[in-house]
């Protein structure tokens, strides 16, 4: 008897030794990605690093179109890019180059005036790999809601040429 | 101490520094916006590496064994080549020479420094020599000339007003500022590498995009400006120059316009009549754009090179004739400057080259038998020219200065000689340009 309760004792302090408890919230973006799930920010205060040239020409490729820039065309728009003094500039208008390419993923006014909640988170986890807070969520949608003006294309522009989408 | 009076006091620190009285180097307090000759300069950088005997010399093929001749009637006064062309001769567009249009130091010395064309363009640009040998895809050490000029103008300009044109890419690129703490990307210039931005990779990538209107923009403005005020970094580390919000503007229609004239055929060419477009070069496409530039924005202070003659090293023949066409597109630029209403009159245009090249020649012959020249730092590469060309009430015309072995001048002095012309020299803290105004081009 007492040796089988010396067994239950040891086990129990061997078993039940102190352990971290690691809380951590990975948040899959299947729904719109749909080819390798990618892991959102928690918030965008976690980005500190600023893209070069060639990484925002690249990731902005990739998010515009569901696949990777070929090489060749990465080559040139880095000569674009270098010939142009104002980098600013020349993303923009590289920018307004993809936006009008066929093959673009990007959903028609329609669409998005049909569900502008689906619309705006996808849109901020498509650009900005997190979700919207609250108040930017409603803030956006009051915005589209109170100007039938705006494109799913011009929201596009603006998440790609924010300040948010230069960092990762 | 009372918080009041510390607050007093602080105040009045934090004013006096805003006020306190900068001395100048001229001796003087406050900077005054000195006196302007005119309110454009156009610097040209006549570069590839030009050897003096074949342009200011005019030789020809004398060190070829054969006839001398003036394949830069644009530039030079002189008869051209009556025999043995290597290349078809474009009627000058200049009744009579740049030259005699101006003041033209004949003999201008690259005094220091490797004759490497990176070495020789920083020279020009910043008005000091260099010994940067490796790693040259950086921004220069000195301050550029573009630098001085946004800094101390009274009222400050923007990066509009100022321009940097590259035949090529390389190193180039990094010339429209340096990394001078005191100057840098701020002060710096805008820059295009035209052969890029204007021609098939432009054309391709930046070319047709989406059109927004005035009220689309103000859209997405007002969206982005809601984005940045909810993230607490900028963009601003991005590398190069950044434009005003109107600047951006007016730069980013101006290139919309002239990419569908480019594609459209209605961009005008530096060629004479009847000449076809596959004749242009690098050069000239080069010259194209920066009238483009020009004449849109009538900038104060522009920078432009050639390059396409540096085919020297395996191609004189080559060399020769990419010197007669770029001899045509100076011409052709300063004949668009004179017919344009803001910049007649009121343009002073510098041309000169970044080295020389070898007094012997390498090793190498061309298609044609002829022998190729290097330029290796001898004392023949760093024999230069430059031309001073301007309104005949303010830049003396038809005087030729300096001689073989006796040189007025050298190529730093073209960073104080652009100061002294746009009225901010005794403006840049003393010690920062070790070259002289060339005075002597000026009434």
């Amino acid at each position: 008897m007492k040796n089988i309760f010396l067994l239950v004792f040891f086990s129990t302090i061997i078993f039940s030794s102190c352990k971290k408890e690691v809380l951590k919230q990975n948040v899959y973006d299947n729904v719109y990605y749909e080819v390798t799930p990618v892991t959102l920010y928690t918030s965008n205060a976690e980005k500190n690093k600023q893209k070069s040239s060639l990484q925002y020409i690249s990731i902005l490729f990739s998010d515009l179109f569901n696949q990777n820039i070929p090489g060749s065309d990465l080559n040139n728009i880095g000569e674009a890019i270098l010939s142009i003094g104002d980098k600013g500039l020349a993303n923009q208008l590289i920018l307004e180059r993809f936006l009008t390419l066929p093959g673009i993923s990007i959903p028609t006014q329609t669409q998005m005036q049909a569900d502008l909640n689906a619309f705006i988170t996808s849109t901020y986890q498509r650009f900005y790999l997190r979700n919207p807070t609250e108040y930017e969520k409603i803030y956006l949608k009051n915005l589209i809601q109170n100007d039938s003006n705006i494109t799913p294309e011009i929201v596009y522009a603006a998440f790609a040429l924010s300040n948010e989408y230069m960092f990762y | 101490m009372k918080r009041r009076s510390f607050i007093k006091k602080a105040g009045l620190a934090t004013a006096g520094t805003f006020f306190a009285p900068y001395i100048l180097p001229s001796g003087r307090l406050f900077a005054a916006a000195g006196d302007r000759i005119v309110n454009h300069v156009v610097l040209v950088l006549f570069a590839g590496g030009v050897r003096h005997q074949e342009s200011v010399d005019q030789a020809y093929l004398t060190y070829q064994g054969a006839n001398s001749g003036n394949i830069m009637p644009n530039m030079f006064s002189g008869a051209m080549p009556s025999s043995n062309l290597l290349y078809t001769p474009w009627n000058p567009i200049q009744g009579s020479s740049l030259a005699s249009q101006g003041t033209f130091f004949k003999e201008l010395e690259y005094a220091q420094g490797p004759t490497g064309h990176y070495n020789g363009h920083t020279a020009a640009i910043t008005g000091n020599y260099t010994d940067v040998g490796t790693n040259l895809a950086i921004n220069p050490d000195f301050p550029t000339v573009f630098e001085y000029y946004r800094r101390h103008n009274d009222p400050a300009k923007s990066a509009i007003n100022a321009w940097w044109m590259s035949e090529g890419l390389g190193p180039y690129p990094a010339l429209n500022y340096s990394k001078h703490g005191m100057y840098g990307p701020m002060y710096g210039a805008n820059y295009f590498r035209p052969y890029s931005t204007f021609g098939n990779i432009g054309l391709d990538y930046l070319n047709n995009g989406l059109t927004l209107q005035p009220d689309d923009v103000g859209r997405l403005n007002s969206i982005k400006n809601f984005f940045d005020s909810n993230f607490d970094k900028s963009a601003s580390d991005l590398p190069g120059i950044i434009n005003n919000s109107t600047d951006k503007e007016a730069i980013h229609a101006f290139m919309k316009d002239v990419l569908n004239r480019t594609q459209n055929g209605t961009v005008d060419f530096p060629l004479p009549n009847g000449i076809p477009t596959y004749e242009m070069t690098g050069d000239l496409i080069n010259i194209q754009y920066t009238w483009e530039v020009l004449k849109n924005f009538h900038p104060e202070l522009t920078v432009i090179n050639t390059f396409n003659l540096d085919t020297c090293h395996s191609d004189f023949t080559g060399y020769l004739r990419n010197m007669h066409k770029a001899d045509y597109g100076v011409g052709w630029l300063w004949n668009k400057i004179q017919n344009d209403p803001v910049l007649q009159n009121d343009t002073i245009m510098i041309c000169m080259p970044d080295h020389g090249r070898n007094d012997l020649p390498n090793n190498v012959y061309d298609a044609n038998g002829l022998r190729a020249f290097d330029h290796t730092s001898d004392a023949n590469s760093r024999r230069v020219f430059a031309l001073i060309v301007g309104p005949p009430n303010k830049v003396n015309q038809n005087l030729s200065l300096g001689s073989a072995g006796n040189p007025v001048g050298q190529t730093i002095d073209i960073v104080p000689t652009i100061a002294h012309i746009l009225g901010f020299y005794d403006q840049i803290p003393s010690g920062m340009l070790p070259g002289q105004v060339l005075t002597q081009a000026f009434i």
